[in-house]
């Protein structure tokens, strides 16, 4: 029994493996580095561009190419071609160095993009601009999470910020008219959640415009509706109050 | 000219007659009796031309330089027309003539017609300018007449068509040496001239009188010397003129002994003839050129030529022309006549000038100018920081803020006094204002009304009689009272202090700086009209957004640009709505000076100037019927185009079905509604007409939401009127049967309810108030049903205008028609919902529905969902009303989706005056930058053409500056914004055609600008860009990195 001993190492470059398991099996194919993700978000049209070969391996570093009653039990076709694109969509890979990159990278802007139009500089009620905001996450040393989703990083960063800018979410404002009798009772429980009062009026029936922070909008709702039993209205004057149109600095 | 002590200066300050004003005028480089003449030089950079703005003004002459060789250069133009326009008096002073003889190596006689050439062109340009008003005039007297002529139509009409020229006399604006108002000089070597010392010289020499000297020197006159005659014609008689033979020939002569062939006795002889005296140091000298000045100026020495010029040609500030009054005190397009009575009366005081006590005291500011506190003569002791000088500011203008507020509720103002006499104590400042006196006599703690540009003496005449400036002034806006500080005599750099000065004197007054902010009037009287805004010739066009290095310092960068923008006349500081801060200069030399300005004196912290964001908008196009390769689309075999459209499809998530119309039907997810939306493309006239009117659709918008509400808004006639003019042309403008009954079904305009976008209502059997209602405030008996949702509908379609699919920018000129819209749900909801809400109390799973939507949202879009009567029933996929309002957003963009896109750029329009030797150069800038030419003509009687071309704002960071470098500074575009064009390249084309192809390829590699801009829109805002990592898979680089 002879020993097998290796000539001379032969080493996989610009290769990226992408498996999958069927049918009881594993199925490898041999794809170009940095392509995968280019396929699978539809940038990249030509499979030639993204498949080293149309060959389907079980082990792709061995050279161990798929068997062909294999491939039809597991994926019933046993055209090559369209097991490839079938393992291209749904198999498992090793993400490479520049998809990476440019996924955080888009995550880090996506972010930055989300802070600017829900911020605001509470002193000019006007937005940041995303260069601005990305450039103070990089100075507060913002690290961008995969797994998290870019609006949950966005409002923890903004916590972040307030310590190093002057930032604050732009404010939402209301308008709601309460009947006579609720009013009063209502109006306590809603002092905690409005900012600031910008008009009241109580004749016959409570009518106030406020600010209030976007993230009670949910609770004032929920509020009004209960309790008035649906007789109370809310309106949505703006979204977002922010200064419009240009402003000459004088 | 020797040194002039303080006490003499102010000493003559007071003899009006013997002060001049003037400001030198140059675009050439230059190197300054008991006169006073205050000289204010100017810089001849374009970028800068604000300064000759704000000196001309000032002034009441000036001395306009011009280069002997270059002639009349653009900036020459642009100087003439300044001085044209504040009435000034302008004298000439052709320089470098020398050059004309060394370097050119002109005979004395080629250079008499050099010179006589650069005179007329000097002359045609003010000739120009002179034309023009007069025509202007003309046509306003026409116009004057026509509307007497309609009035009484039998009154026969006789029309003179002889344009007023003839009889209008020009002849004193025009520079002509006998008139005295021409020197000719080399500053360079220290001599100038005018004919009159010619012809005094000669007078006595050759016994001729000096009148009659006076008006053959200049000409085509030459000496008979046989009869000893001065007789014309002497070109065609091929004689020297009198000019050459008397005046250039000398100076030829001497140059030729001094410098060119340096014949030692030759120039002694002249030396002696001339009855110079020459210091032996000078003649032995290695280098000619010392000598030629030491004889030049004993000679004919330019201060000499040109002082005695300025003082015979220019006027003193007494004599100012009634016509130039006017002009200064008529604001805008008022006109002098319109002016308060008592305003007209100051008129009086201009022209007398007197520096009585009894006169009104008249101050014009035309600049602040920041200077370093170290050189103002009364603290030198102690610098003042910048930062002292932002707080006091803030303090001001808090107090400002304060006073106002004391004013509008009429409290005594007692409290806002104590503040500012406590302010006061320490106030030492910083800016100086450049001003004059136009009447009276200014004193150190004077108090004086400071009269802002936009204060009217109207309101300040309905005070009543009596009141002075001591009083308490009620609330006038733009107009303030201070005491003047300190009045400071400008030296050059130099400040001197001074307890009073006299009416027609330029000087600087100190502690202006929290009531004046660029350009002010003083004044004593409350009647005195602010002055006419100063003409600036370089509007601002260059503009770059600027950001603090450290985005904590956000606060020092805004107060370090409010302080720029006081110092600097033409640079315009703003923040857009997109909380850019954007700084507007007039140039790239400009911008480097204020850039510089900002980091060292006014913020004193890093910053970065970048290209601003430009704005897109998007749109879609009825679908063309051409390919990329002019080829027509119908006939041919489509390649691929089927194959792309089975893959939109795929694209589209359920409960999506897109016909092959364009139109798109969704169901929300609670499967209660669905709309079906179809994108229309807007006929161009109609997107401009929205544009237009955008201030009336905003009328109407707030008169039908407090119909809503059911209350009325009152508009008044005129507006209804325009209102219905609209209408009529969106009418004449929307027609064929496509269009049939839109104007009346328009439901809404969008983005934030006033854009240049339509939603139509083409749901059958659903009527709702039209946008019109208040045209028809009459007929409102029949009042049509508003159906539940329906702002909801409004909202999204709101929401998806405001933000587009190509790139999350506002669409613009699309219509959105809603063809059919299917409610599950009975309408009288509001008890069973309060029924549903006891029992399942709304659970928020689908969290953030509204907010998903806020993210696009700005304040005037009101999403006015009834709680109570509409947007009750909840379920898991949040409040009903917020699910239709995806769910239109998602038609809308889907519907827009269906339809060709484009992208449309934003455009200016650009004007260029060029030469023709450099026109090739700038049409290549112009074409590297996507540029169009419009047209382009050849101006009367010159060589310069003037283009116009537009110019996307894309492509037009940094294109000021290049166009200047590549012709030399002799084009000078002018930017400004004129409208939106649709860029006619498909962002998402691909080959399709065979022929394409065969053209292009199958990937189609030369670069899709639309593509590119779209991207850059989209990486910018951090959306998805279609881009592969890689573009070639085998060309990496794939060494890992053990090895």
């Amino acid at each position: 029994m002879s020993i097998f001993t290796p000539t001379n190492q032969i080493r996989l470059t610009n290769v990226a493996v992408v498996r999958m398991k069927k049918g009881g099996k594993r199925f490898e194919i041999a794809c170009y580095k940095n392509k995968v993700m280019s396929w699978r978000s539809g940038a990249e049209k030509d499979l030639d561009e993204v498949l080293q070969t149309n060959t389907v391996f079980v082990n792709v570093s061995k050279g161990q190419v798929a068997k062909k009653d294999d491939l039809s039990s597991a994926f019933s076709t046993d055209d090559v071609t369209e097991v490839c694109k079938q393992i291209l969509a749904k198999g498992e890979l090793q993400v490479s160095d520049k998809e990476r990159q440019s996924q955080l990278e888009q995550m880090f802007r996506d972010i930055a993009t989300i802070v600017a139009e829900k911020c605001v500089n509470p002193e000019t009620k006007r937005p940041y601009t995303v260069i601005l905001i990305e450039r103070a996450m990089k100075d507060i040393h913002f690290s961008v999470k995969a797994n998290k989703s870019t609006k949950q990083q966005a409002l923890e960063v903004i916590k972040q910020l307030k310590q190093s800018i002057q930032i604050q979410r732009a404010h939402m404002r209301l308008r709601f008219v309460l009947p006579a009798k609720d009013g009063k009772r209502l109006k306590q429980k809603l002092r905690p959640l409005i900012k600031t009062v910008e008009n009241e009026e109580f004749d016959d029936q409570l009518e106030m415009v406020c600010l209030i922070d976007p993230g009670c909008f949910r609770d004032i709702d929920e509020l009004i509706r209960c309790e008035t039993k649906g007789k109370g209205t809310l309106e949505v004057l703006s979204l977002k109050d922010v200064e419009e149109g240009d402003e000459k600095l004088e | 000219m020797g040194h002039t002590s303080l006490e003499k200066i102010i000493a003559l300050q007071k003899k009006t007659s013997r002060i001049r004003n003037l400001c030198i005028l140059a675009h050439v480089d230059h190197g300054g009796n008991e006169y006073l003449i205050n000289l204010i030089d100017s810089p001849g950079h374009v970028d800068f031309s604000s300064e000759v703005s704000t000196a001309v003004r000032l002034c009441d002459g000036a001395i306009v330089v011009v280069d002997a060789i270059e002639g009349v250069c653009p900036q020459t133009q642009v100087v003439l027309r300044q001085a044209w326009l504040e009435n000034i008096r302008p004298v000439l002073v052709i320089n470098k003539i020398d050059r004309l003889i060394v370097e050119l190596k002109l005979t004395s006689q080629e250079a008499f017609t050099h010179l006589q050439k650069i005179l007329e062109q000097v002359n045609a340009v003010t000739g120009s300018l002179f034309t023009s008003k007069v025509l202007e005039e003309r046509a306003e007297k026409d116009a004057e007449a026509q509307s007497s002529c309609t009035e009484n139509s039998s009154a026969d009409q006789v029309y003179d068509w002889s344009a007023g020229l003839e009889e209008t006399d020009d002849s004193d604006l025009y520079f002509s040496p006998d008139r005295g108002n021409v020197v000719f000089a080399s500053a360079i070597d220290g001599w100038g001239f005018s004919i009159h010392q010619f012809a005094e010289m000669y007078s006595q020499k050759m016994g001729i009188r000096s009148s009659v000297l006076l008006k053959t020197l200049w000409g085509d006159f030459y000496l008979n010397a046989k009869a000893k005659k001065i007789m014309k014609g002497a070109q065609s008689k091929g004689k020297k003129p009198l000019f050459v033979q008397l005046v250039l020939d000398n100076i030829w002569n001497m140059y030729d002994a001094v410098v060119t062939r340096r014949d030692k006795e030759k120039v002694e002889k002249m030396v002696t003839s001339l009855g110079l005296k020459v210091m032996s140091r000078d003649l032995r000298h290695s280098d000619p050129k010392v000598l030629l000045s030491a004889i030049c100026s004993q000679w004919l020495p330019v201060s000499r030529a040109v002082l005695s010029m300025v003082c015979e040609k220019l006027p003193c500030p007494a004599e100012i022309s009634a016509e130039r009054v006017e002009k200064l005190m008529s604001v805008g397009a008022r006109r002098f006549d319109s002016l308060p009575e008592k305003t007209q009366e100051l008129k009086k005081a201009f022209l007398d000038c007197s520096a009585d006590e009894t006169a009104p005291v008249i101050i014009f500011v035309s600049k602040m100018f920041a200077v370093d506190s170290k050189a103002l003569p009364q603290n030198k002791q102690r610098p003042l920081t910048q930062e002292e000088i932002a707080q006091r500011r803030e303090l001001a203008r808090q107090r400002h803020a304060e006073r106002q507020a004391a004013n509008q509720s009429a409290e005594s103002p007692g409290s806002a006094l104590s503040v500012k006499a406590a302010v006061e104590e320490e106030n030492k400042e910083h800016f100086v204002a450049f001003a004059r006196v136009y009447s009276g006599v200014v004193r150190k703690g004077q108090k004086v009304f400071v009269l802002g540009p936009k204060y009217d003496p109207s309101l300040a005449l309905r005070l009543p009689e009596g009141c002075s400036v001591a009083d308490v002034l009620p609330s006038i806006p733009h107009m303030a009272c201070c005491t003047v500080d300190s009045l400071y005599l400008l030296m050059g750099r130099e400040l001197e202090e001074l307890d009073e000065v006299p009416s027609g004197n330029v000087l600087g007054i100190g502690g202006m700086e929290e009531f004046i902010l660029k350009s002010a009037t003083i004044s004593t009287s409350p009647a005195c009209p602010p002055f006419t805004p100063l003409n600036f010739e370089a509007t601002p066009i260059v503009r770059v957004a600027v950001e603090p290095k450290h985005p904590s310092e956000m606060p020092k960068l805004v107060r370090g640009m409010r302080l720029l923008n006081q110092a600097d006349p033409c640079a315009e500081v703003l923040i857009q709505e997109t909380g850019e801060h954007v700084l507007v200069t007039a140039g790239e030399v400009h911008l480097q000076r204020c850039l510089d300005d900002l980091r060292e004196r006014f913020a004193k912290i890093e910053i970065s100037a970048s290209e601003p964001i430009i704005p897109f908008r998007e749109t879609v196009i009825r679908p063309p019927k051409m390919d990329m390769v002019n080829e027509d689309l119908g006939k041919q075999q489509k390649v691929a185009v089927i194959h792309q459209v089975k893959e939109e499809q795929m694209k589209n998530p359920e409960g999506v079905q897109v016909d092959s119309t364009g139109l798109v039907t969704l169901t929300t997810p609670n499967k209660m509604a669905t709309v079906g939306v179809r994108a229309i493309p807007l006929p161009e006239e109609v997107t401009h007409l929205l544009e237009d009117n955008v201030e009336l659709i905003r009328t109407m918008e707030q008169f039908s939401l407090f119909a809503w509400e059911d209350k009325t808004l009152d508009i008044n006639q005129k507006i209804l009127e325009n209102i219905q003019d609209f209408k009529v042309k969106l009418e004449s403008n929307l027609q064929g049967h496509k269009w049939r009954e839109a104007v009346e079904r328009i439901w809404a305009f969008g983005p934030r309810r006033c854009g240049p976008n339509i939603l139509l209502n083409n749901i059958e059997g659903y009527r709702r108030p039209s946008v019109w209602q208040c045209l028809e405030r009459e007929k409102e008996t029949e009042r049509a049903e508003i159906r539940d949702f329906d702002n909801s509908i409004v909202s999204g379609f709101q929401l998806a205008t405001l933000s587009g699919p190509m790139c999350e920018e506002p669409l613009m000129g699309v219509c959105f028609s809603v063809e059919t819209w299917h409610m599950k749900i009975s309408t009288p909801l509001a008890q069973q919902d309060s029924v549903d809400e006891d029992s399942q109390p709304a659970e928020p799973s689908n969290d953030d529905q509204s907010e998903s939507s806020d993210v696009h949202e700005t304040s005037s879009n009101r999403s006015r969902s009834r709680v109570g009567a509409a947007g009750g029933s909840v379920d898991c996929y949040g409040p009903f009303s917020g699910q239709l309002i995806a769910a239109m957003k998602e038609a809308c963009r889907f519907a827009f989706q269906a339809k060709p896109q484009r992208l449309m750029a934003a455009m200016y329009t650009c004007e260029i005056m060029a030469t023709a030797e450099v026109l090739g150069r700038m049409y290549a800038v112009l074409s590297k930058r996507e540029g169009r030419v419009l047209q382009e003509e050849m101006k009367e009687g010159t060589d310069m053409f003037i283009i116009k071309a537009v110019l996307p704002v894309a492509e037009s960071f940094g294109f000021a500056d290049e166009i200047r470098k590549r012709t030399s500074g002799l084009a000078s575009p002018q930017l400004v914004f004129s409208h939106w064009e649709v860029i006619s390249s498909d962002p998402f084309w691909v080959p399709t055609t065979e022929e394409e192809y065969l053209h292009f390829g199958e990937k189609a590699d030369s670069t899709n600008q639309t593509l590119k801009y779209m991207n850059a829109v989209r990486r910018r805002k951090g959306l998805y860009v279609e881009e592969k990592i890689v573009e070639h898979a085998e060309k990496q680089r794939t060494l890992s990195k053990n090895k």
